[in-house]
């Protein structure tokens, strides 16, 4: 018997998740360097190193799936609890942020003046630029939906459309942030409001840039006829990041920007 | 003058929409086929490196980057954890 008696789909081995581990440890020992002495080279080769792996593993993945056939139903299925558990670890990741947030803006201490938003800080117009973005998420969720539909009723010109407009909507909210950022009054370093408005909104302005990086992966794929009508999880799985990533949006625009104003 | 501007673009309007029905996005073709018998030939020659020439010199490239800058960050350590005497 040299056949395997299970579903399940054993891979190669692999040599990215070493070079993962070593990349994480150049970015770490990189990121002290640059602190304490304005050093960057080990900083750049860990971003560089980063990326070469990140593009191998998930190169290899596609070469599994698409071109070996081995992601079956239950290897799908395996995939997609995948998904959803890194999901609900990003879910954790921002409540961090969001409890240091509320843990500082619903009991103001003396040092922030008794009040909230603190004494001397200028917060930004909720009805505004970020007003404005909240309408570009809420449109590029719509967007993929659409594209999602096209794809299961294998109409290529439409889902190629709506996932453009998607990736179109993600680069307008990078840039309309990028440009609100340089409007701000205050900075990281003023204050607990300056911290927990820049930590939260600028891992959040991380992750549009991560989702609009999978969609724009998931648009090559569909130009290169990788997927199907009915076998496309790369795209459902970018497609629930996207909506992530708008939900934590819809949380921050109240909870920040709308309530903390 | 007015008559001869919505003239042109009326023109314009014409042209914008027949480009743009006909070559809005690279074409591809579909090589998916190809790729499928080329990763699955029994050569015994692991994913990561199956797809060619590219394959070998990439992983070599992450490999001699990650673990000489390893070792070159644990030297950057070593240097910065005995800081020179100042005289």
């Amino acid at each position: 018997m040299t056949h395997q008696t299970h579903a399940y789909h054993m891979v190669n081995p692999s040599p990215w998740p070493l070079t993962g581990a070593l990349s994480a440890f150049l970015l770490t020992s990189g990121l002290i360097m640059w602190f304490h002495f304005y050093y960057t080279l080990l900083l750049i080769a860990g971003l560089l190193a980063s990326t070469m792996t990140m593009f191998q593993w998930w190169r290899d993945v596609v070469r599994e799936g698409t071109y070996q056939g081995h992601h079956t139903a239950p290897v799908q299925k395996g995939l997609r609890y995948g998904m959803v558990l890194f999901i609900i670890s990003e879910v954790f990741f921002f409540a961090g942020f969001f409890w240091a947030f509320y843990h500082s803006s619903l009991a103001p201490t003396p040092q922030t003046g008794g009040q909230w938003p603190p004494t001397g800080i200028l917060p930004l117009d909720p009805m505004e630029v970020p007003l404005l973005n909240t309408a570009v998420l809420l449109a590029s969720g719509v967007t993929i939906t659409w594209a999602h539909h096209s794809l299961m009723e294998a109409d290529r010109k439409e889902s190629t459309q709506a996932l453009l407009m998607t990736i179109a909507l993600g680069t307008y909210f990078t840039y309309l942030q990028l440009s609100e950022y340089s409007e701000t009054s205050f900075t990281i370093s003023d204050g607990i409001y300056g911290s927990t408005f820049f930590m939260s909104t600028g891992f959040h302005g991380l992750h549009v840039i991560i989702g609009t990086t999978f969609l724009t992966t998931c648009y090559f794929r569909q130009q290169l006829y990788h997927f199907t009508s009915n076998h496309h999880f790369g795209f459902e799985a970018a497609a629930w990041y996207w909506h992530f990533v708008d939900v934590v949006w819809l949380f921050l625009y109240i909870s920040i920007y709308w309530w903390g104003s | 003058n007015r008559a001869k501007m919505l003239r042109n673009l009326l023109a314009l309007r014409q042209i914008g929409q027949r480009t743009i029905s006909t070559t809005s996005h690279m074409h591809f073709k579909n090589r998916v086929a190809e790729k499928q018998k080329l990763f699955q030939e029994e050569d015994g020659i692991p994913v990561y490196l199956k797809g060619g020439i590219v394959d070998v010199i990439l992983y070599r490239a992450t490999m001699i980057l990650t673990v000489g800058g390893a070792a070159y960050a644990m030297y950057q350590l070593a240097v910065a954890s005995f800081p020179k005497k100042q005289d």
